[in-house]
C-alpha cells in the first residue's frame, strides 16, 4: 500500500510495533545515534560521549526500566502506587544477597549476574504479589496510602537490617556489572573497566552504557508487547472502568495482582541495576522521593504510553544537568557581559552574597535557591503544569507536533 | 522490502566507518614553558588552576557546608589577590551533591575532567563510593568528614584527611571529662546511625574500658533526627540510667531535643559532651531554654580553634572574613583549613614541576608538615598510619552571655591542641569502624 501508510489491510500490520515507514526509519536512526554516542561522531551530540553524560544516559536507561514498570501499573491498569522505590530496594538487596562477596562483613553468596539480576526482578515480583491482595481491595487515594506505607516499612527494614544492607547512612558495595559463568576470579565480560571490544577501544562507562541501553530496549519491547496482548487490554479495561471490565469477564482481582507483579518485577530489575551501577548505596536511597520521581516521569512523559515513559525518564534524569549548565552559563553572562542579556541574567542568578537573584551560583552563604532546590521547584511546577495543560504529557506534545506536520501546510 | 534492508545496511556501515574515524582525544600531558607538566584543571596559558568542591548545599548539612564554602572563596580570593600559586589564579568549580550518593558519583564524573583535585568531598559513604574511581583516575580529594577510615592505609591512597578522627575524639573527650569529674563511674552513650555515630562510639567504648567507666546506657545508632519518638526514647534512656557522664554523637537539633527532654525528666548533674558536629552555638542562643543548663554541664569538642582563639591562624581567618563583610562564625575555619592543605599541595606540585592530577596527588601525599598557624593542629601525610593519624583537638565551654553580647561565637576555649593519654597510647593501625 505504497503512499498510504495509515491504511492497514491486516491486523498484523495494524498491530505492528513500528506500523509506518516513518516510525521504522526514525527508530533506525535513533538506534544508530545511540550506538554512535560513545564514539562521539554525530555533530552536535559529541558532548554526550563524555564520561559524565554517558553516566547520565545510563541512569536514564535504568530509570526508564523502572518507569516502564510503574507505567504498566499506573498508566495501563490505573492503579496509583507510591511504593515503587520499596520494590526497587527489594530488587537491589536481593541482588546483593545473591551477588555480594562470600565471607565479607555482610551477607553474600557470590553468584553471577545471570542469577542475581533475574532473581532481583522475581523476588520483587513475588513480594509485589504477596502485598497485592491488601492493595487490590482499595483504589485511588486509599491505594496511594497503602503503597505509601510500604515505603516507610521498607525504609525501616533496610535501615536496620545491617547484615544485609550495611546499615543506615553506611550502606555497602554492590556487585558490579560483570558477567561470570560461575564464581571464577576474572569475569568473562567486564562492563565496568576500559578495554577493547571488537577492535574498538571503549571506556568502562561506555560499556555500561551499551549494556544498560540494550537492557532498556529489551524491557521496552516487553512493555510494548504487553500492551498489545489480552493482558494489556484487560489492564486498560480495568483502568477505564473496573466494574464494566468485570462484567465483560475480566477477573479484576487476578489482573490487578498481575499488574502489581509485573510492575514490581520491573522495579526490582531497575533497583538492582541502579545499585550495581552506582556501586554503593545507602538504605535511605529507597525513599519516598524516588517514588515521586517515577510518578513525575510518567506524568510528565504521558501516562499509559511507552514512548512517553521513555521521554519522561530522559527529561527527569537530564533536567537537573540542563538546569545546572544553564545557570552556570547565565552566571558567566552576568559576570562578564554587558547589555540587556547580562541584566536579564543578573535578575536570575546571584553571583555573590550581596547580589540578589533567584538562583545562587557562588560557593558559599547567601540568598537564592541552590541549583538542586531549583530543580525540586521545577519538578513541582512541571507536574502541575502538565496535569492542567497537557495530561498526555510530552507524548501529547509530540502527537500534536506530528499531527501538525502531517497536514502541513493545511493545518485545519 | 529488499531495498529497505539494503539501505539500513548502508547506514550501519556508514556509522561504523564514522565511528572508526572518531577523534582520539585523551588526557595528553603537555609540558610548557617553565617545564611544568599539566593535564587537567591547570591552564598555563590562561594562568588558571581549577579545584572542585563536592558540597552538600541542599541536604542535611547545607547550613554548615555553605559557610565552609564561603571560607574557601574568601581564602582563595586572598591567595589570588596576592599573586596566586606562582602567578596562577585559583578558581573553584562547586557542585551540589544534596548528600545523595549517586548524585555525588555523577558530579565527580562531571568534574574529574575539569579540575586538578577536589578541595572537599562531603560525606563518608559518598567519599567511599568515589574512592575506587579516585584511585583509578589518580586524583586527590580532601574528605569533609572525620571518619577514622581516612587514616587507614587500605583506604586513603588518594585522600588527605585532617583533624582528629571521631573515635580518637571520643577518647580525648571522655578522658577529659573524667578529669573534670574524678568520681564519675558510669557512662551513657547515644548516636546517630552511620559511620559517624558508630566510629565515635567505638572510641567511647575503648575509652570507657581504659577509664573503668561502666556503660549504663548504649543508644548507638538510635538517634533519628526525623523521628521524634527515637529522641524521646534516647532521652529517657539516658535520664533513667543515672549516668555520671554522657557522650552523644549526632547533629545539633536532635541533641537539643534529647538534652531538653532529659533535663525535663529531672536528670541533672552529669557532664555532657559530643562529637564536633553535635554542637551549634544556636543551642545557647538568647531564646534557648537550655542555655544555662548547657553552660553548666556541656563541653564542646572541635577539630579546629573557635573564632576568638588567640593564634595567628585565627587572626588571619578573622581578618579575611571581616574584610569580606561576613559575620563571625566558627565554620569558616574549616574551609580555610581545606584550602590551606590544597594550597600547600599545589605549591609543592609546582615546585616539583608536575601539576598534573597525579602530580598534585603525589605532592600532597609527600607533604611532611602542613601548618595552620594554630588554627588547627599541624598535619603530616607521610609515614606509618599510627604516626600520622591526628590526635590533638580543641575543647571549649558554652558561652551564652558572650553570644548574646556579640563578644564571642558562643564558646570559650579552654584547651588548645589537647591530646589525652589514652588517645596518645592508642595504637592506630586500621579504622575503628569498618564501612565494609
Amino acid at each position: 500500500m505504497r503512499g498510504r501508510p495509515l491504511l492497514h489491510t491486516s491486523y498484523e500490520s495494524d498491530q505492528a510495533l513500528l506500523n509506518t515507514t516513518a516510525k521504522r526509519v526514525m527508530f533506525g536512526i535513533l538506534l544508530l545515534i545511540l550506538v554512535s554516542i560513545p564514539f562521539r561522531v554525530v555533530p552536535g551530540l559529541k558532548f554526550l560521549g563524555q564520561e559524565d553524560w554517558l553516566r547520565l544516559l545510563s541512569t536514564t536507561a535504568i530509570f526508564a526500566i523502572g518507569a516502564l514498570g510503574l507505567n504498566i501499573l499506573t498508566g495501563l491498569a490505573g492503579q496509583v502506587s507510591l511504593g515503587h522505590s520499596f520494590f526497587m530496594g527489594i530488587g537491589a538487596y536481593t541482588a546483593v544477597w545473591l551477588g555480594g562477596p562470600v565471607g565479607g562483613p555482610f551477607i553474600g553468596l557470590g553468584l553471577p549476574i545471570w542469577i542475581w539480576l533475574p532473581a532481583a526482578g522475581i523476588v520483587a515480583a513475588l513480594i509485589g504479589i504477596a502485598v497485592g491482595p491488601t492493595a487490590v481491595r482499595v483504589r485511588g487515594l486509599y491505594l496511594a496510602i497503602v503503597t505509601l506505607g510500604l515505603v516507610f516499612i521498607g525504609e525501616y527494614l533496610f535501615r536496620n537490617w545491617n547484615s544485609l544492607t550495611g546499615g543506615a547512612q553506611v550502606g555497602r558495595d554492590f556487585p558490579r556489572l560483570q558477567l561470570r559463568l560461575w564464581n571464577e576470579e576474572a569475569p568473562l565480560v567486564d562492563f565496568t573497566t576500559s578495554g577493547s571490544w571488537f577492535g574498538l577501544d571503549l571506556s568502562g562507562t561506555a560499556k555500561s552504557f551499551f549494556v544498560l541501553t540494550l537492557l532498556a530496549l529489551f524491557f521496552t519491547l516487553l512493555a510494548k508487547n504487553l500492551q498489545r496482548t489480552r493482558v494489556g487490554r484487560a489492564f486498560m479495561s480495568i483502568r477505564d472502568r473496573d466494574i464494566a471490565a468485570e462484567i465483560m469477564g475480566v477477573n479484576e482481582f487476578a489482573y490487578k495482582l498481575l499488574a502489581f507483579g509485573i510492575s514490581s518485577f520491573y522495579a526490582g530489575i531497575a533497583g538492582a541495576l541502579l545499585a550495581s551501577f552506582v556501586s554503593r548505596v545507602i538504605p535511605e536511597r529507597w525513599d519516598l522521593f524516588l517514588s515521586v520521581q517515577f510518578i513525575a516521569i510518567i506524568l510528565i512523559g504521558g501516562a499509559g504510553t511507552v514512548t512517553g515513559t521513555l521521554l519522561g525518564s530522559a527529561f527527569v534524569v537530564l533536567l537537573p544537568r540542563v538546569v545546572q549548565n544553564f545557570t552556570l552559563w547565565l552566571q558567566g553572562v552576568a559576570v562578564q557581559g554587558e547589555g540587556i542579556l547580562a541584566s536579564i541574567a543578573n535578575v536570575f542568578v546571584a553571583t555573590s552574597s550581596n547580589d540578589f537573584g533567584l538562583v545562587n551560583t557562588f560557593a558559599g552563604v547567601g540568598p537564592g535557591l541552590s541549583v538542586a532546590q531549583l530543580n525540586l521547584v521545577l519538578y513541582g511546577l512541571l507536574i502541575i503544569g502538565f496535569l492542567i495543560f497537557e495530561p498526555l504529557g510530552l507524548y501529547g506534545i509530540w502527537l500534536r507536533v506530528r499531527n501538525y506536520w502531517k497536514g502541513w501546510p493545511f493545518t485545519y | 522490502m529488499r531495498k529497505k534492508s539494503k539501505w539500513l545496511a548502508l547506514l550501519l556501515v556508514l556509522g561504523l566507518v564514522l565511528a572508526a574515524c572518531g577523534d582520539g582525544e585523551g588526557g595528553d600531558t603537555t609540558t610548557a614553558a617553565g617545564e611544568v607538566a599539566t593535564d587537567v584543571g591547570v591552564d598555563l596559558e590562561a594562568q588558571t588552576i581549577t579545584i572542585g568542591l563536592l558540597s552538600d548545599l541542599s541536604g542535611p548539612f547545607a547550613p554548615l557546608v555553605q559557610v565552609i564554602n564561603s571560607g574557601h572563596e574568601i581564602y582563595w580570593a586572598n591567595v589570588n589577590a596576592n599573586g596566586g600559586i606562582n602567578g596562577l589564579q585559583v578558581n573553584l568549580e562547586v557542585r551540589d551533591t544534596g548528600y545523595v550518593v549517586d548524585t555525588h558519583v555523577q558530579l565527580y564524573e562531571e568534574l574529574k575532567s575539569q579540575v586538578v583535585a577536589f578541595g572537599h568531598s562531603t560525606g563518608s559513604p559518598h567519599t567511599v563510593a568515589i574512592n575506587s574511581q579516585l584511585q583509578a583516575d589518580g586524583i586527590l580529594a580532601i574528605p569533609l568528614t572525620w571518619y577514622s577510615g581516612w587514616s587507614d592505609p587500605d583506604i586513603n591512597a588518594n585522600l588527605v584527611p585532617h583533624g582528629v578522627p571521631y573515635c580518637i575524639e571520643a577518647m580525648n573527650m571522655l578522658e577529659y571529662l573524667t578529669l573534670e569529674a574524678p568520681d564519675a563511674a558510669t557512662l551513657a552513650i547515644a548516636s546517630s546511625p552511620g559511620d559517624y555515630g558508630e566510629d565515635s562510639n567505638a572510641g567511647a567504648r575503648l575509652a570507657a574500658e581504659e577509664l573503668g567507666l561502666e556503660i549504663v546506657y548504649d543508644g548507638t545508632g538510635l538517634v533519628d533526627a526525623a523521628d521524634e519518638a527515637t529522641l524521646a526514647e534516647v532521652a529517657s534512656g539516658i535520664a533513667g540510667s543515672g549516668a555520671d557522664l554522657v557522650w552523644v554523637t549526632t547533629s545539633p537539633t536532635p541533641f537539643g531535643s534529647i538534652y531538653g527532654q532529659a533535663l525535663a525528666a529531672g536528670f541533672t548533674g552529669a557532664l555532657w559532651s559530643g562529637a564536633g558536629p553535635t554542637w551549634n552555638p544556636a543551642l545557647v542562643g538568647p531564646e534557648s531554654p537550655i542555655k544555662d543548663a548547657l553552660a553548666a554541664e556541656f563541653y564542646v569538642s572541635a577539630y579546629y580553634a573557635p573564632w576568638g582563639a588567640d593564634s595567628p591562624g585565627n587572626q588571619e581567618v578573622r581578618e579575611l572574613v571581616e574584610a569580606a563583610g561576613a559575620d563571625p562564625l566558627d565554620y569558616y575555619a574549616e574551609g580555610v583549613i581545606e584550602a590551606k592543605i590544597m594550597e600547600q599541595a599545589l605549591r609543592a606540585a609546582y615546585d616539583a614541576g608536575d601539576m598534573t592530577q597525579a602530580g598534585v596527588l603525589a605532592a600532597a601525599k609527600s607533604l611532611e608538615s602542613v601548618t595552620f598557624d594554630g588554627l588547627a593542629p599541624d598535619e603530616t601525610y607521610v609515614g606509618e598510619p599510627n604516626d600520622r593519624v591526628q590526635r590533638a583537638q580543641f575543647i571549649s565551654r558554652p558561652d551564652p552571655a558572650g553570644l548574646a553580647e556579640g563578644t564571642s561565637t558562643g564558646v570559650t576555649l579552654i584547651e588548645s591542641m589537647y591530646t589525652s593519654p589514652i588517645a596518645e597510647a592508642y595504637e592506630f593501625t586500621e579504622t575503628c569502624f569498618s564501612l565494609g
